[in-house]
């Protein structure tokens, strides 16, 4: 141990001989400054594709404020992302409603299948900001537990909608349609 | 840190939960949406926690098959009778004796419900066999 403490005694003696205090603190403040710059550098960001979205399914989260979003394939409504909520949670003052229509989107991070819940937050009026219709997989009226042009707050306690999350439920073992 | 990692990786496993059957999978696009995945329903939809009051009555066999939700599914005969043979045991705890076949569920679903919620009625009234 005393070896350890003359050594570090030798270094910062020897240090403080050799380099003046404005020279380390300008050493110093260049580590910080350039730590907190790294995360910009696209080389950084290239990084980014191998991160965990926030339910655990691999693959660059994207923009979950707009409609080109992986798990909008099917959605039909007003992005909750937009609305002060986000693709999992409704905005506040809004239920969401246990009944959904669900459906499958391709992640092409990882170029699996997910099943996606597209469950419905209701007891406001509608939002109106990013409105999305992409309908990949989606059936018409007289498959109305597949199909998205349903008002799903059916089951809310209000049956105001206002806005739509896209929940992923887990991996599916085949995309739709069914074979 | 090993144990970190170890937790955290058990977590993310955990998070991601994966389909390992196609019955499972046919549940949670087919049904959960409505009677959701723990099969409870809603105000607007009946639950499946109350299939064991009906089992074993005269007709429910038949019944479970030819209710909207099971009869139009876009499914084959064989993957309903294998979704319904899971179902069945999954909320009244006893497999379907004897389990439903492709050719039993085929001729069902031809044979679609007028009135699905009378027809439960008239079911539910009846003694046990």
């Amino acid at each position: 141990m005393s070896r350890l403490d003359r050594w570090f005694e030798g270094m910062s003696r020897e240090s403080a001989r050799r380099v003046s205090r404005r020279n380390w603190l300008s050493r110093f403040g260049g580590v910080l400054v350039g730590g907190v710059a790294l995360p910009l550098l696209p080389v950084a960001r290239a990084a980014e594709k191998h991160t965990v979205g926030e339910d655990g399914v691999k693959g660059r989260e994207g923009d979950p404020t707009r409609c080109e979003y992986w798990r909008h394939c099917a959605i039909d409504g007003f992005l909750c992302s937009c609305c002060g909520g986000s693709h999992t949670a409704c905005p506040p003052g809004t239920e969401m409603s246990p009944v959904t229509w669900i459906g499958t989107c391709r992640n092409p991070a990882d170029g699996k299948d997910y099943i996606i819940s597209y469950n419905d937050c209701c007891g406001k009026t509608f939002c109106g900001r990013c409105m999305c219709n992409r309908n990949e997989g989606e059936r018409p009226l007289y498959h109305w537990y597949r199909s998205n042009d349903i008002n799903w707050c059916g089951g809310a306690k209000s049956q105001t909608y206002s806005c739509s999350t896209a929940v992923v439920v887990k991996t599916a073992k085949e995309a739709q349609p069914e074979k | 840190m090993r144990l970190a990692i170890t937790v955290a990786a058990l977590l993310l496993t955990t998070m991601t939960a994966r389909a390992d059957s196609y019955e499972e999978h046919d549940y949670s696009l087919n049904c959960s949406g409505c009677h959701r995945m723990d099969g409870s329903g809603s105000s607007v939809v009946p639950s499946f926690h109350k299939m064991p009051e009906l089992n074993g009555k005269p007709g429910v066999r038949e019944y479970w098959i030819q209710v909207p939700g099971a009869a139009q599914a876009p499914l084959s005969d064989a993957r309903l009778a294998a979704l319904m043979n899971w179902l069945v045991q999954r909320f009244t705890g006893k497999r379907p004796k004897p389990a439903y076949t492709a050719q039993e569920v085929g001729q069902l679903r031809m044979n679609p419900l007028r009135d699905p919620i009378a027809k439960r009625n008239e079911l539910q009234q009846a003694p046990p066999r």
